[in-house]
């Protein structure tokens, strides 16, 4: 049976996700995130629990990551490489390609900023890459002869899948993180009615009733807006990839109906690598996207421009999006620094900040820093923050179970408390077993394998002769012997079996003598028992 | 607007009721069972005074929730304790439930109060007290109003009354007062320390009776005082009363309000003050919309009155228009922010929305 255990390691926060599946004999471990919270070795998955028992590559027979965000797949490189795996790394095509990036980018903060020493190279990095087999949506990919697996559209980032893993007819769906509906530039999640015995689901935002995505986009343009009337500067930190576009493409929108002039710039670095990857992955995209980039590339505007470093000085408004996303390094962190000072100007951190960084402290209401060289940085421009982030709220879990009619539900990253309700609201609607784990815990899922049976033609053909044809939603009850022989299964009709194993039929007849007192003559008696057994 | 937030619920909801700790409650009224009851922890936009930004958190977390078989028409907290109280079809008897401990999220059913029910299919119209014990008052026509104790299931006061008209709401005035609304209009009062004595209409100036109604009161913070707040009656052909309780021969104010015509129907009429504002109140229930009125410049003659502010959100939003329009199902204001208000629709939506006064700088 499916047994899953969610990777101890310190506390039950949010923050990280890494799961280890047993179905059938196999082992598979369910992306492999790196808590963005901690600074030290908490932030690892604590492995010791698998490899007190052998060698990682031996135990497991394949790794699987969901999508590029670090929470998902931080630790791969210290997994791979400092704790040692050597097996199959699967993921999909952009992930491949864009956590690489996002791995050194991290890598580069906490070595070279803050000085750890325990934690993984870039070299590290490139040889974990080599492990990685990339897959197409609905590939099914066989990693043994007895494991495949498949990837489904996701949403929520460019490159996230929700996998299915089948071992004979054994399967489970880890959902990684989704979403249900469809946004500017990617579109909703998707599975078949492939009936799993378990669906494992991210339940982050289950409890939430998110407010509608046109206000808060509202609210971001108005933001932008005042801030470049009144004559200041916005500065948008973003990674080089994922909401950027989806803001790009809203603000390119709103200059085109507002008429408005001011000038907004894009990262030159970003500019490249963006375009590059999203040209590349375009199916990934929505719909839309796809058809307006046959028209026009959607990532050529024509309101925003290249920027260079020296357009930070000019006087006016401006709206620049620079990278990296936490003002950690580079040039987001450069251009913060020349406009902190004014009260006109705005930085509008459109995701997540780690601690340590720029981003987290101004998000955490510090007003002075402490920059290189002892330089106090007193930050008088206005910080908003602005979360574009999609997952699943409850109505989306629902849908996700409705689309994919699983046995059983599993439920990771929410409070166990907290969840009981969702837990009954899923198991009411969908007579299905809810499970919510916690860190550390192994849960087990029972289920009902099926065991294949050769069915000889004649049986068949007598018993679909005899009353209605059999339906899908009402099992009929049949008659048949069922024989053994090796390891194969075989039902035929009674009569079969016997020749087959040279038997003779035997009749056997039960009589039982009743006695019945009744005044009437003899032949009444029996001729009243007889109708009344007739009728 | 100052602000505006939207909100899709999974079933739409006709209340919405306030808790402490600026919790919010709502519940599903559709016929079949697996209604749920939802007590929503508002997006800290709404909980501080002061309207912030780009808020981090502009959600609602849904705290704990609760499986109802039957539908939910009204929906009371029981102050001072941590139940609460629903009532709906098919019949006037209410449900008590218990809103979680530390341990789970779930809010369950802990007990029935039955009542003895007509041949008719009415709910009972709810209000609840905790003065000398948590109270729950209750009836779905005037000859079947009654206050009974929650834990001990006691029956403290049963009102003794001629009539049997049916009631669209009712409401403790202090602890010994009750205010009945009836839905064709009367508004009685009741003693509860003279049980014996008759619940008769108060006699007021006569309004159209073919019309239904419903009441507002106004709860200030300190409470309610029986002689200074006025009374306001809404009618479903969108007319607006107000009554001043010491001296109910003659209105406060009449007025007119601007509604479609032929109306939905007096099912979602909602009518409610101010708690922050002096003089201003709420309708909705005929449309999509919800007017704010100020009532300081009304006199006595009907006229028809404009509105200071009309919410227009649940007219426009959706997903994509397809039949019916929805149909404000109801509205309350916030406790503290004046101008901020919650409305509800029939196709799900929740709003949360400021206004902003319209003789100002804009």
């Amino acid at each position: 049976f499916p047994a899953v255990l969610l990777c101890p390691g310190a506390g039950q926060d949010v923050g990280r996700s890494c799961i280890l599946v047993s179905i059938a004999g196999k082992n598979v471990m369910l992306d492999c995130g790196m808590h963005m919270g901690y600074n030290d070795d908490r932030r690892f998955p604590d492995f010791s629990y698998i490899t007190q028992n052998g060698r990682l590559t031996d135990f497991l027979d394949c790794v699987i990551i969901s999508h590029f965000h670090l929470d998902h797949c931080g630790a791969l490189p210290y997994f791979s490489e400092m704790v040692g795996y050597d097996g199959p790394i699967y993921m999909t095509h952009p992930t491949k390609a864009i956590c690489p990036i996002l791995l050194e980018d991290y890598r580069k903060i906490t070595v070279d900023k803050k000085g750890e020493t325990n934690f993984f190279t870039s070299q590290m990095i490139k040889d974990c890459m080599k492990k990685v087999v990339a897959v197409h949506l609905h590939q099914t990919v066989q990693v043994d002869e007895e494991l495949e697996i498949k990837a489904y559209y996701a949403g929520h980032v460019l490159g996230a899948a929700m996998f299915q893993i089948k071992v004979g007819c054994e399967s489970v769906v880890y959902t990684g993180d989704y979403n249900m509906t469809p946004d500017r530039h990617l579109g909703a999640a998707w599975i078949d009615k492939c009936r799993p015995d378990l669906l494992i689901s991210e339940s982050t935002y289950a409890t939430t009733i998110r407010d509608s995505k046109r206000c808060r986009e509202r609210d971001f343009l108005k933001k932008v807006h005042e801030t470049v009337e009144r004559g200041g500067k916005v500065l948008i930190p973003v990674f080089a990839l994922g909401r950027a576009q989806e803001l790009c493409i809203l603000l390119e929108t709103f200059w085109e109906r507002m008429n408005l002039k001011a000038p907004i710039y894009f990262s030159t670095g970003l500019t490249e690598k963006a375009n590059h990857y999203y040209k590349l992955f375009i199916t990934w995209t929505n719909q839309k996207i796809r058809k307006t980039f046959v028209q026009r590339n959607m990532f050529e505007f024509k309101h925003i421009k290249a920027f260079d470093r020296a357009f930070a000085d000019n006087p006016g408004p401006m709206v620049v999006f620079a990278t990296p996303g936490m003002l950690h390094a580079g040039q987001s962190l450069q251009i913060f620094r020349k406009w902190a000072g004014n009260e006109k100007n705005m930085v509008i951190m459109p995701g997540y900040c780690v601690q340590g960084t720029v981003g987290h402290k101004i998000l955490s209401g510090q007003r002075k820093l402490e920059m290189e060289g002892r330089q106090i940085l007193e930050v008088k421009m206005q910080v908003e923050y602005m979360s574009f982030s999609a997952h699943a709220d409850a109505k989306g879990i629902m849908q996700l179970i409705r689309q994919a009619e699983p046995r059983n539900v599993l439920l990771v990253h929410g409070e166990a408390k907290k969840m009981e309700f969702l837990k009954q609201k899923i198991e009411q609607e969908f007579h299905v077993s809810c499970f919510m784990p916690a860190n550390g815990e192994t849960t087990t899922i029972l289920t009902n394998p099926c065991i294949p049976v050769d069915i000889s033609l004649g049986l068949l053909k007598r018993e679909t002769a005899i009353g209605p044809l059999p339906d899908a939603k009402k099992p009929k009850l049949m008659h048949g012997t069922l024989l053994m022989k090796d390891n194969s299964f075989r039902l035929v009709s009674p009569e079969q079996a016997l020749k087959e194993l040279g038997l003779a039929e035997h009749q056997l007849r039960f009589t039982c003598r009743v006695h019945i007192q009744d005044p009437r003559k003899e032949h009444e008696t029996v001729l009243r028992v007889y109708n009344h057994l007739k009728g | 607007y100052r602000d505006l937030h939207t909100f899709e619920l999974q079933a739409p909801t006709r209340l919405i009721e306030w808790a402490c700790g600026n919790r919010v409650c709502v519940a599903g009224y559709g016929q079949s069972d697996g209604n749920e009851i939802l007590q929503l922890i508002p997006p800290p936009t709404l909980l501080t005074k002061e309207t912030q930004g780009l808020c981090p958190e502009r959600d609602f977390k849904v705290e704990c929730g609760g499986f109802s078989e039957r539908p939910v028409y009204s929906l009371k907290y029981v102050p001072d304790t941590s139940l609460l109280v629903t009532s709906g079809p098919p019949d006037s008897s209410l449900q008590v439930w218990q809103v979680s401990a530390e341990d789970s999220d779930v809010i369950k059913c802990v007990s029935t109060l039955a009542t003895e029910n007509g041949t008719e299919q009415s709910w009972a119209k709810i209000a609840t007290i905790s003065a000398r014990a948590p109270w729950v008052l209750h009836g779905s026509r005037l000859d079947r109003v009654q206050i009974t104790e929650v834990e001990s299931k006691k029956n403290v006061y049963t009102a003794t009354s001629r009539g049997s008209e049916e009631l669209s709401g009712l409401a403790f005035l202090d602890c010994n007062t009750l205010l009945l609304c009836c839905a064709k209009g009367q508004l009685c009062l009741a003693d509860i320390r003279q049980p014996q004595s008759l619940v008769e209409a108060m006699s007021m100036p006569s309004a159209p009776c073919s019309e239904q109604w419903c009441m507002g009161t106004r709860h200030g913070a300190q409470g309610l005082e029986l002689s200074s707040q006025p009374v306001a009656r809404l009618s479903s052909k969108g007319l607006l009363t107000l009554t001043d309780l010491r001296k109910t021969s003659e209105f406060l104010a009449l007025a007119k309000a601007r509604v479609p015509s032929p109306g939905s129907g007096a099912e979602f009429l909602c009518v409610s003050w101010a708690p922050a504002l002096e003089g201003y109140l709420a309708i909705s229930g005929f449309d999509g919309t919800v007017h704010v009125y100020d009532t300081q410049s009304w006199d006595s003659s009907g006229r028809e009155a404009e509105p200071v502010f009309v919410h227009k959100g649940h007219a426009f939003g959706g997903a994509g228009g397809s039949g019916d329009l929805p149909l404000v199902t109801v509205h309350t204001w916030h406790l503290q922010k004046p101008r901020t208000l919650l409305s509800a629709a029939s196709d799900g939506s929740l709003h949360v929305w400021d206004w902003v006064q319209p003789c100002g700088k804009c």
